[in-house]
C-alpha cells in the first residue's frame, strides 16, 4: 500500500488540542500527545477527564455542540484541520479505525454483519467485493469466531456481547489501518470476556504493527497492553511516560493516587483506596487557575 | 481462547408469534377483500349503486322478514342497494387511504428524518411548524381546508395530507434522533460515509419499521377523515356513494332501517382496525429485533 509512513513520521501527533462545549466549559485543555508507528499508548484518567474526547476529535466524530477550539491533529503527516470535511473524512477512513466502547450499539441492528465489515473496504478504499469478503472472513476467523460465513449473514442481535466486540475488532483491523483508537473496549463486557478481548487486541496489534491509542480508566489494563501512558485529569495532561517507568516511579501525585486506587486481585481483602478528595479539589483549582491565566 | 459460536435464533413464545401472524393475515385478508371489491366494483356489484326504486325502499337484509332475494344487505330509504353502495364506496375510501396517507407519509417522514438527523436550525424550523400545525383542531382544520379548496376527491386527499404529515414528522424525528446518536452512526462516519449516505443507508433502515406502521395506521385515519368529511357533506359529490355519506343518510332513518347505518359502520370499523393491525404486524416483521 502507498500509505506506508516514513519511519520518522509519527502515526498520530496531537498538539495543543483544546475542545469545548460551544459557548461552554472546556473539555480538553491544550493536550499534546504522540503515537509512533506500532506504539500502543494508553490514555488514562477518571470518567469525565476527556480521554474519549481525544479519540473522538481525532476521528472527527465529536458530539453535536462540541468543537475543537485550538490545536492541531496530524494523522501520518496530514494536518486534519487543513482539510475540508469530505477530504478529512476520506483521510480518516483510509488511516484510522475505532474499537468502540459499547458493542451493543456500535453495530447497526437492521443490517447484516458482513456488510458492516466490508462496506468501508468496498466503498471508501476501493476493494473488490470478493477481496473484501475474503478479508472479512479471514479476520472473523482470526478473532476466533466459529462459522464466520454464518456470522456474516447474521444480524447483530443474534450475537452475544462478547461476539459483537470480536466482530467490531475484526471490522477495525479489516482495512489495515495505521491507527486504531480503542475507546474503553472492554468496559461494557463481563470480566472473563474482558481478558479474552484484551489478549485478542494485543495479539492482533503485535501481528499487524498497528499503532493504538488505548483509552481506559484501568491501570491494570494499562500495564498489560501499553508501552507508553498519558495521564489525563480534567482535560489536561498530568504526566506522560513509558508504561514501566510510570508504574514503577510515578512522578505526579495524581498518577500515584490512580495507581494506588487500582484494586489488586492478589489482595482481594484490601480496602479500596479512592483518589483523595483533597487532591482532586486541589487539581481542579490548579486547572481553573491555568484557565484564568490563559484569558 | 474460548470459542465463540452463534446461538440459535432468538427464542420467543411460539404462541405469541402465531397470534401476531394470525392478526397480520386476518387484517391483510380483509383489506384484500375490500381492495378487490373496489377494483371489481362494476363486475361484482349486484345493482347500480345509484338506482332508486321507491317500491323497494327500506328492504331489510337477508334473513329478516320482508327481505327480497337479490338485496343481500337490504336497501336504503330511496330503495338503493346497500351492498352495491358499500362496494362502490370502497373505491373512494381506498383511493383516499392510499394516496393521502402516502403523501402525508412522504412529506412528514422526509422532514422528520432531516430534522432528527441534522438538528440545529432545520430541526427548529420543522419542530415549530409541527407545533403550530398541531394547535389546529384537525377535524375543523380539514373542514376549513375542503371549504377553501372546494369539494372533490383531490381536495379531500390534499386536506388529509396537509393535516396529517405532522404525525409522521413528529414520530420519525424522535426515532431518527435516537438512532443518529447510536455508535454505529459514528462507526459509519469514521468509515468515511457522507452524512446523506448515513441517513439513507444506516439510519433510515432502523426508522423504516416505524414509518411502515405509521403509514398503515394513517391509512385507517384517512378512511375515517374521509368518512367525517362525507358525513358533513363536504367530501365527494353526493352521486358517488361513500361510506361516510351512507352513515350520514343512515343516521336519519335509524328508527326505520338500522341496517342502512350499521352496514357502513361495520365495514368502516373493520377496515380501520385492519389497517392498524396490519401496521403492527408489519412493524414486527420488519424489525429484526422483534422477529
Amino acid at each position: 500500500m502507498s500509505r506506508q509512513p516514513t519511519p520518522a513520521a509519527p502515526t498520530l501527533q496531537v498538539e495543543g488540542l483544546s475542545v469545548a462545549v460551544r459557548g461552554g466549559p472546556a473539555l480538553l485543555r491544550a493536550v499534546s500527545l504522540t503515537v509512533q508507528p506500532g506504539e500502543v499508548r494508553a490514555l488514562v484518567g477518571e470518567s469525565g477527564a476527556g480521554k474519549s474526547m481525544i479519540g473522538k476529535a481525532v476521528l472527527g466524530v465529536l458530539p453535536r455542540g462540541i468543537e475543537q477550539t485550538a490545536g492541531s491533529i496530524r494523522l501520518q503527516d496530514t494536518a486534519l484541520e487543513t482539510l475540508r470535511s469530505a477530504a478529512r473524512r476520506q483521510t480518516v477512513a483510509a488511516v484510522a479505525s475505532l474499537i468502540p466502547q459499547d458493542p451493543l450499539t456500535a453495530l447497526n441492528p437492521s443490517r447484516r454483519i458482513g456488510g458492516q465489515i466490508t462496506d468501508r473496504l468496498v466503498r471508501r478504499l476501493g476493494w473488490g467485493a470478493g477481496d473484501a469478503q475474503r478479508r472479512a472472513l479471514e479476520l472473523l476467523d482470526r478473532v476466533s469466531i466459529r462459522d464466520p460465513e454464518r456470522v456474516m449473514a447474521a444480524y447483530p442481535h443474534e450475537l452475544s456481547g462478547g461476539m459483537r466486540q470480536r466482530v467490531l475488532i475484526a471490522a477495525a483491523f479489516a482495512p489495515r489501518p495505521s491507527l486504531i483508537v480503542a475507546d474503553e473496549p472492554t468496559t461494557a463486557l463481563d470480566v472473563t470476556v474482558q481478558k479474552q478481548i484484551l489478549t485478542l487486541i494485543r495479539e492482533l496489534q503485535a501481528e499487524t504493527g498497528t499503532a493504538v491509542l488505548f483509552v481506559t480508566h484501568d491501570m491494570g489494563v494499562v500495564a498489560k497492553i501499553s508501552q507508553t501512558v498519558t495521564v489525563l485529569f480534567d482535560g489536561k495532561v498530568m504526566e506522560e511516560a513509558p508504561t514501566a517507568q510510570l508504574l514503577a516511579r510515578p512522578s505526579h501525585p495524581y498518577t500515584r493516587a490512580l495507581i494506588a486506587a487500582t484494586p489488586r486481585y492478589t489482595h482481594p481483602h484490601e480496602p479500596l483506596r479512592p483518589v483523595p478528595d483533597e487532591l482532586v479539589a486541589r487539581l481542579h483549582q490548579e486547572v481553573a487557575q491555568d484557565d484564568a491565566g490563559f484569558r | 481462547m474460548a470459542e465463540a459460536t452463534l446461538p440459535g435464533p432468538h427464542t420467543q413464545p411460539r404462541a405469541r408469534a402465531r397470534r401476531r401472524n394470525l392478526r397480520l393475515w386476518l387484517s391483510a385478508a380483509w383489506l384484500l377483500l375490500v381492495a378487490l371489491a373496489a377494483i371489481l366494483a362494476p363486475l361484482i356489484a349486484p345493482h347500480d349503486p345509484l338506482a332508486q326504486d321507491l317500491l323497494l325502499e327500506r328492504l331489510p337484509p337477508m334473513g329478516l322478514s320482508g327481505a327480497e332475494p337479490g338485496y343481500l344487505l337490504g336497501t336504503d330509504s330511496l330503495g338503493r342497494d346497500v351492498l352495491s353502495r358499500l362496494i362502490y364506496g370502497a373505491r373512494i375510501a381506498l383511493t383516499v387511504a392510499l394516496v393521502a396517507a402516502s403523501a402525508a407519509c412522504l412529506a412528514g417522514s422526509a422532514l422528520g428524518l432531516l430534522a432528527g438527523y441534522f438538528g440545529g436550525w432545520v430541526d427548529r424550523i420543522v419542530s415549530r411548524l409541527v407545533d403550530v400545525w398541531m394547535a389546529f383542531p384537525p377535524v375543523l382544520f380539514s373542514i376549513l381546508l375542503v371549504a377553501v379548496l372546494g369539494t372533490g376527491l383531490t381536495s379531500v386527499i390534499l386536506a388529509i395530507a396537509i393535516i396529517d404529515w405532522t404525525r409522521f414528522a413528529r414520530v420519525v424525528r424522535a426515532e431518527t434522533l435516537v438512532q443518529s446518536r447510536m455508535d454505529y452512526v459514528h462507526s459509519a462516519r469514521i468509515g468515511g460515509a457522507s452524512r446523506l449516505a448515513i441517513l439513507a443507508g444506516e439510519v433510515l433502515p432502523n426508522v423504516l419499521p416505524t414509518i411502515v406502521a405509521l403509514l398503515a395506521l394513517e391509512m385507517g385515519v384517512a378512511v375515517i377523515v374521509e368518512a367525517i368529511l362525507s358525513f358533513v357533506n363536504l367530501s365527494i359529490s353526493s352521486d358517488s356513494p361513500t361510506w361516510g355519506g351512507m352513515i350520514a343518510e343512515g343516521r336519519a332513518s335509524i328508527h326505520f332501517s338500522w341496517w342502512v347505518l350499521a352496514a357502513p359502520l361495520v365495514v368502516l370499523f373493520l377496515t380501520v382496525l385492519a389497517f392498524s393491525q396490519l401496521g403492527e404486524g408489519l412493524k414486527a416483521r420488519f424489525d429484526p429485533l422483534m422477529r
